[in-house]
């Protein structure tokens, strides 16, 4: 009695009446197939979205699409990921993993697994001691008559919950189904959940469309196959029920659904019949769909179509809010309850691990420092942080008081009524504040306090008029510059040095500098660029200006020749006249006028060989100084609406974090995770504030109702959430190109989590690395890095500077690092990438292996281009007609190197194509050609109907007779062979590249990579193969090496790779 | 973006809007009658999934005008009502509301069964439930139109169709995008194999790949023929237009004709409005207290982010190969 064998030969019945049916379809001759086996394309890698989690012992099982990923949680601060099993469900998705439960067995040295998804399922067992995994068994894929919902070990025995509710007693090893029962109401179900541990006391929760739950009792069927009717029916939803969980030990279950809410149900034992249910909570906290839930002891976990995972008390509070992952949802969610870890899988085929802490977070908050008293007159005007345990405030009555944080008391340091009305105050930066603060009235007045002996405070009148900013920069622990801005764009820069008794401190004006003229022309921000021989400044007018640091420096060729900067010495920048002019101001050697826009540059930062640079924005950019002068490398964007960013700041592990205000929050942002790590509803970024981090703490300080109040996270208390696996685009890959490939000696080896025995004979010779780039509707263009050797994939940088979804990127300029005459390893290429609104992008990249990685990094840059076009422009319009341009009619007739038009932004026009075929009956969706021997073109076609269209097309130099002044020769284009499939794919042919006269490659939305003979007549099939990403939108195919083959790169939903060998 | 942004990116939706449809997929419809005069003799028309409506409002223009016409709408979901048609809010998976439909007709099976519901959510199908409720209220020779994704196994799909219909052909309306998978399956001439008794409660044909007729991955697949609709002069969807179109009347904002009532999200948007969706426990919300200290944290050891690991190559063959029965 198999439902599976049933359905075989039910349609074994009916196919000879598809017969008639076939008198429609495209058939290829049978005969012709032995010989076109070959090439052979196989899966490599794929990144699809993560459909299945489950954490079995100490090892993360995570599916996506047919493979399985097994990460390994050690808890010696160690996670890694050990293996992926290609290929478990066939073309079915992941949807759940089922451990067979081990009365004595421990799971920390082998498990059976039940992998189900869609109407697939399949045992495997699988052993992983000592961090070496091995598959032991796998059973054979069972195919299901309809989509299992949901699986659970009956011993040795599985029971599947069906897609039109009914229950199914499988043998998994022999792959029998051993009983069957319906539900009186075989509605569709959107979910269901199997409770108990044998069959007689089984209990299915079906969520039917109808938005009900249906509870039943398989076992209670008279004979097999008669249907049971349900014993409770549970309403409450109004939108389809995605899922649910059953936590047995309160006797509660949690549902998911459509309308957005989460439901608790006190519910008993489920496997009494007529229990009594009681709706507990009704939780509404998701923004759109909730996909998943989950009962823990303690909590509630729910995640869905918002990207967020909440975490719920039983009682309906959300404890904790997890945000990082980007795109279209959280599919898959698992959890760790002994180390309190909630791990989430999205579309985005990101895996995040998340620590859950309980009620509120310990050793975080805000707290009212009670500034106000009788004994402390006036109101607060300014703050800022001297480290994170000293705060410093300045009042109205011009009185300056320090508040420590650990003895909890306030302390006045000096009072000048100089200082009343309007002061400026800011705490020298360094690990704890180098104990000195500065202040800056209205009447041109700095005057340096250090902190402990506030009695040697320094006063310097440096202006006839107002001091506009203060900003400190710090050289290690050699040089500290406080910079002060005063009137007509004046910048004093003056030493501060310390006596060495520490009781006394010395200010010594230096130098002047000048900042090109604006309305608010004062700098806002300052920074010593290392070795130390330039500052880099913002100003309120979004300028980032580059000074020296010194008057000397540019007169004296042995500093200036020594920093590599002097080259031919770059003189004095553009917006001062009279540059070395002691009395108004050294001018800028290197400008960058209006970097961030007219609300202002907001803070300079130096790291690792770069200048970031924040602002008003809502950006931040990478700069680069090489010969003197400032360029831009990267303008990135930060979190969606957040447009004053006000800082960045690497912290210890290396990683940057920006800070910036977020309508009236104060948010510290990790660009990485896309994570806000602090958010503080401090009222906006107007009034006063300061931040500071050290190992020991964050803090951030600012004024609210006349008091400062101050947010304090203690080092060790926000344990860092894990990216597993980040994420690759958070929607559709529009766009895939091969930019070329990197070799890596032997010394930049990927190491192998595997020991060396596994090492497979043969992997040896260079490490071929190819670079790919990717564009999304997301907005984004990645790089990534995919390793010949290991199948695996590595991010190496992301672009996201549109401002809508980018279509298109193409790549030319090819080169390796150092030119053609002096070639050094790595690759450099130019990349333009297109997309909505109208956008066109231009950057370099660089692709380097570094020496303490053993992985390549990346430079990208922006950089002046000249794009070359190729002389033919083929446009893929949506009528099915191909159109051909001639563009050296256009372009300059000698060049193929176009300059840049004269007005920017203008494209050039391209008038009347010179051919124009109809080929396809609608949209086309691919487009290649290839010169062939003779010199004419193959050109291809696919289009949304599925059909190929192939020709050569010659162009014939015509001498015009009747032209006008010179005769000239004019291309003529002429189509030689033509040839057409109508049914080649069964829905868009998106990606299509001719790989040689006589072989083509086509791809489509129906997930088939099919090879084509081509040279013969009509194109002819060579074979097919199905492959996993949906919606796929591009493809990308290209020779890596004669052992290796060719290599193919598919991205839509997701991306896989394939390769076959030639 | 203004509220004329979506008037200027998407012409259908704009004109449905002028024209009074529900929907921009009621051109859609237009478009495939037509190519194929699917509403020629059509007396009896059951819209499925119907809301928000836009197709049942052709139906009842076309059919519902000729006096005898009588159309109805059947959707899980509540739809506002429309004049000439019949609603149903009810399960197209249940017999229940097959009997119903056919109750409306009088007796009488429909001429013409149309189908525009999307394969919601995260994986259900509409097309072979649509298909399987037709079968149930479908006259012999009787007309099928449903939306299809054209996926993996849309060949699988075409092959049921052609059990039951004599002429099945994918059809792609003008007004659907290129970029959009989506396209009709146009089926005409039901015509239910020898012995077919209908019923709900199974899948009907749960068709595999035929290593013959039907395959997975070789040569012989069934692809039915392609046809657009719509002539090359009505607008491109894939296109921005002005917000004044040619020849057309000077623009004026409309709003659109019917939003959704009802749906499933509705309290979860006023409780939004209102601002009281549950919201997280805030650290400011709690005093500083003492810290814990915790476990070495986790770190994943990157420099480079991995997005996919190495493979596991199986060296050994599974010790037991699966049994054949799994495969008929």
């Amino acid at each position: 009695g198999s439902a599976a064998r049933r359905e075989g030969s039910f349609s074994r019945e009916f196919s000879s009446l598809l017969s008639r049916g076939c008198l429609s379809t495209s058939r290829i001759d049978m005969d012709a197939l032995e010989d076109y086996v070959w090439p052979r394309a196989t899966s490599e890698l794929i990144l699809l979205p993560v459909t299945g989690l489950e954490c079995v012992g100490d090892r993360l099982l995570a599916g996506e699409g047919p493979d399985v990923l097994v990460y390994s949680l050690d808890f010696g601060g160690h996670l890694q990921m050990i293996k992926r099993v290609q290929n478990l469900l066939g073309h079915y998705l992941i949807h759940g993993f089922r451990v067979r439960p081990e009365p004595n067995g421990d799971l920390d040295l082998e498990a059976m697994v039940a992998v189900f998804g869609s109407k697939g399922l399949r045992v495997v067992k699988i052993s992983w001691g000592q961090g070496h995994f091995r598959e032991l068994w796998r059973s054979g894929l069972w195919n299901m008559s309809d989509w299992i919902w949901d699986a659970r070990w009956l011993e040795g025995n599985i029971a599947l919950a069906l897609g039109h509710n009914s229950v199914v007693l499988y043998d998994p090893v022999v792959g029998c189904i051993l009983q069957e029962v319906p539900c009186t109401d075989r509605c569709t179900l959107s979910s269901a959940c199997l409770i108990g541990d044998a069959w007689k006391e089984l209990t299915i929760v079906a969520g039917a469309v109808s938005n009900q739950l249906l509870v039943w009792y398989p076992a209670t069927a008279l004979t097999d196959n008669k249907p049971v009717a349900p014993d409770r029916r549970i309403s409450g939803h109004v939108g389809i029920i995605f899922s649910m969980s059953y936590l047995e030990s309160k006797g509660l279950l949690a549902t998911a659904s459509e309308d957005r809410s989460v439901r608790i149900w006190k519910v008993g034992d489920l496997r009494v019949p007529g229990g009594r249910v009681q709706n507990i909570g009704h939780c509404f906290g998701h923004s759109a769909r909730v996909w998943q839930v989950k009962l823990l002891e303690n909590y509630l976990i729910s995640a869905g179509e918002d990207c967020v995972c909440l975490v719920w008390s039983h009682e309906g509070e959300i404890l904790q809010a997890f945000r990082g992952h980007q795109g279209r949802g959280i599919r898959a969610i698992a959890a760790h309850e002994r180390q309190a870890w909630v791990i989430t899988g999205g579309d985005d085929s990101g895996i995040r691990l998340w620590h859950l802490v309980g009620r509120g977070y310990r050793g975080l908050g805000v707290s009212a420092l009670c500034f106000k008293s009788r004994g402390r007159p006036g109101t607060l005007k300014a703050v800022t942080l001297a480290g994170s345990w000293r705060l410093l405030a300045v009042t109205d009555t011009g009185a300056l008081y320090l508040y420590d944080v650990e003895v909890k008391c306030w302390e006045q340091l000096l009072e000048d009524k100089h200082f009343q009305s309007y002061c400026l105050l800011e705490a020298a930066p360094g690990p704890e504040g180098f104990g000195l603060c500065a202040m800056a009235n209205g009447e041109g007045c700095v005057k340096v306090v250090p902190i402990n002996t506030p009695t040697a405070a320094v006063d310097e009148t440096l202006f006839p008029g107002k001091v506009h900013s203060l900003s400190w920069a710090l050289r290690g622990y050699e040089e500290l510059l406080l910079l002060a801005s005063g009137p007509g764009g004046v910048v004093a820069c003056l030493e501060i040095s310390a006596a060495p008794s520490g009781k006394a401190i010395f200010v010594k004006e230096r130098c002047r500098y000048l900042l090109p003229p604006s309305k608010q022309r004062w700098h806002t921000c300052s920074a010593f660029l290392p070795p130390g021989d330039f500052l880099v400044c913002g100003d309120r007018r979004g300028s980032v200006l580059l000074f020296p640091s010194r008057p000397g420096l540019l007169k004296d060729p042995g500093v200036g020749g020594k920093a590599g900067a002097g080259a031919g010495a770059p003189g004095v920048g553009s917006g001062s006249s009279g540059g070395g002019n002691a009395f108004t101001g050294l001018g800028p050697v290197s400008t960058l006028p209006s970097l961030h826009g007219k609300q202002g540059v907001t803070s300079v930062t130096c790291h690792g060989g770069y200048v970031y640079t924040t602002g008003r924005d809502g950006a931040y950019y990478q700069l680069f100084v090489r010969d003197g002068q400032l360029q831009p490398v990267l303008r990135q964007k930060s979190c969606r609406g957040m447009n004053w960013l006000a800082g960045l700041r690497i912290v210890p592990d290396g990683s940057m974090v920006i800070l910036g205000f977020h309508a009236n929050e104060f948010v510290v942002w990790n660009p990485r995770s896309h994570e806000k790590l602090h958010i503080v509803n401090c009222g906006g970024g107007h009034r006063s504030w300061a931040f500071s981090d050290t190992e020991a703490a964050m803090a951030f300080a600012y004024l609210k109702d006349g008091d400062v109040m101050l947010y304090r996270a203690l080092g060790g208390c926000t344990r860092p959430h894990v990216i597993l696996r980040e994420g690759l685009h958070g929607r559709e890959i529009t766009c895939v190109k091969r930019v070329g490939t990197i070799t890596l000696g032997p010394e930049y080896g990927v190491p192998s989590f595997m020991q060396p025995d596994d090492l497979e004979p043969g992997s040896e010779g260079p490490d071929l690395t190819d670079i790919v780039i990717t564009c999304s509707e997301d907005t984004t263009v990645c790089v990534l890095a995919l390793p010949t050797t290991t199948g695996s994939a590595h991010a190496l940088t992301a672009v996201c500077n549109h401002i809508s979804s980018v279509r298109a990127v193409a790549v030319w300029g090819i080169g390796t690092p150092g030119g053609p005459q002096d070639p050094q390893p790595g690759l450099t290429a130019h990349v333009v990438s297109a997309g909505g609104r109208a956008e066109m992008h231009c950057f370099s990249i660089m692709v380097t292996p570094g020496p303490q990685h053993p992985k390549p990094s990346r430079l990208p840059r922006h950089a002046p281009f000249v794009p070359r076009l190729d002389e033919y422009w083929d446009r893929q319009p949506t009528d099915g007609s191909l159109a051909f341009w001639d563009l050296t009619t256009v372009l300059d007739h000698d060049s193929t190197v176009l300059e840049p038009p004269v007005d920017p932004g203008l494209p050039y026009r391209l008038g009347t194509p010179s051919l124009t075929l109809q080929a396809h009956s609608c949209g086309i969706n691919s487009l290649h050609t290839l010169p062939t021997r003779e010199g004419h073109h193959l050109v291809a076609s696919g289009s949304e109907d599925g059909s190929l269209h192939v020709f050569v097309l010659a162009v014939e130099m015509l001498e015009l007779e009747e032209s006008v002044g010179e005769a000239g020769l004019v291309p003529q284009l002429r189509v030689l062979e033509e040839y057409s499939v109508p049914c080649a794919h069964a829905a868009h042919v998106t990606g299509l590249k001719i790989l040689s006269p006589s072989i083509m490659v086509s791809a489509s939305i129906d997930q088939r990579l099919t090879f084509w003979r081509l040279g013969h007549g009509e194109p002819t099939f060579m074979n097919s193969t199905v492959f996993h990403v949906p919606d796929v939108a591009d493809m990308d195919c290209w020779p890596v090496s004669p052992e290796f083959g060719h290599r193919c790169a598919l991205g839509g939903q997701g991306l896989e790779v394939y390769n076959w060998y030639d | 973006m203004g509220r004329t942004s979506k008037d200027k990116r998407d012409v259908y939706y704009r004109l449905a809007k002028e024209n009074g449809w529900r929907a921009r997929s009621a051109f859609k419809l237009l478009q495939l009658d037509k190519e194929f005069q699917l509403f020629q003799g059509v007396t009896r028309a059951v819209d499925l999934c119907a809301a928000p409506g836009s197709w049942s409002q052709v139906l009842s223009q076309k059919i519902g005008g000729q006096g005898s016409g009588h159309v109805v709408a059947v959707d899980l979901q509540a739809m506002a009502p429309l004049p000439g048609v019949v609603q149903i809010q009810g399960d197209i998976t249940q017999l229940s509301t097959a009997k119903e439909i056919i109750q409306h007709f009088k007796g009488c099976p429909a001429d013409l069964v149309v189908c525009d519901g999307a394969p919601d959510g995260k994986y259900r199908l509409s097309c072979p439930q649509a298909l399987n409720i037709a079968t149930h209220v479908l006259k012999p020779g009787g007309c099928f139109v449903a939306k299809i994704f054209r996926g993996r196994d849309v060949t699988l799909l075409y092959s049921q169709l052609q059990v039951f219909f004599s002429s099945v052909l994918c059809a792609k309306p003008r007004s659907s995008r290129n970029s959009s998978i989506e396209a009709f399956a146009v089926c005409q001439g039901y015509d239910p194999p020898e012995g077919f008794i209908p019923d709900l409660s199974k899948p009907l044909l749960d068709h595999s790949y035929d290593p013959d007729f039907n395959q997975l991955d070789g040569p012989t697949r069934i692809i039915v023929p392609f046809v657009t609709c719509g002539d090359l002069s009505s607008y491109d969807s894939d296109r921005s237009y002005p917000l004044d179109l040619e020849g057309g009347s000077e623009y004026k904002y409309t709003p659109p004709t019917q939003p959704p009532i009802s749906p499933p999200y509705q309290e979860a948007c006023t409780l939004k409005k209102k601002g009281q969706l549950a919201k997280e426990i805030r650290p400011q919300d709690c005093p500083i207290s003492r810290v814990d200290t915790f476990p070495r944290p986790l770190a994943a050891p990157q420099c480079h982010t991995l997005l996919a690991p190495e493979v596991w190559k199986c060296d050994s063959q599974p010790a037991l190969t699966p049994s054949p029965c799994a495969f008929f």
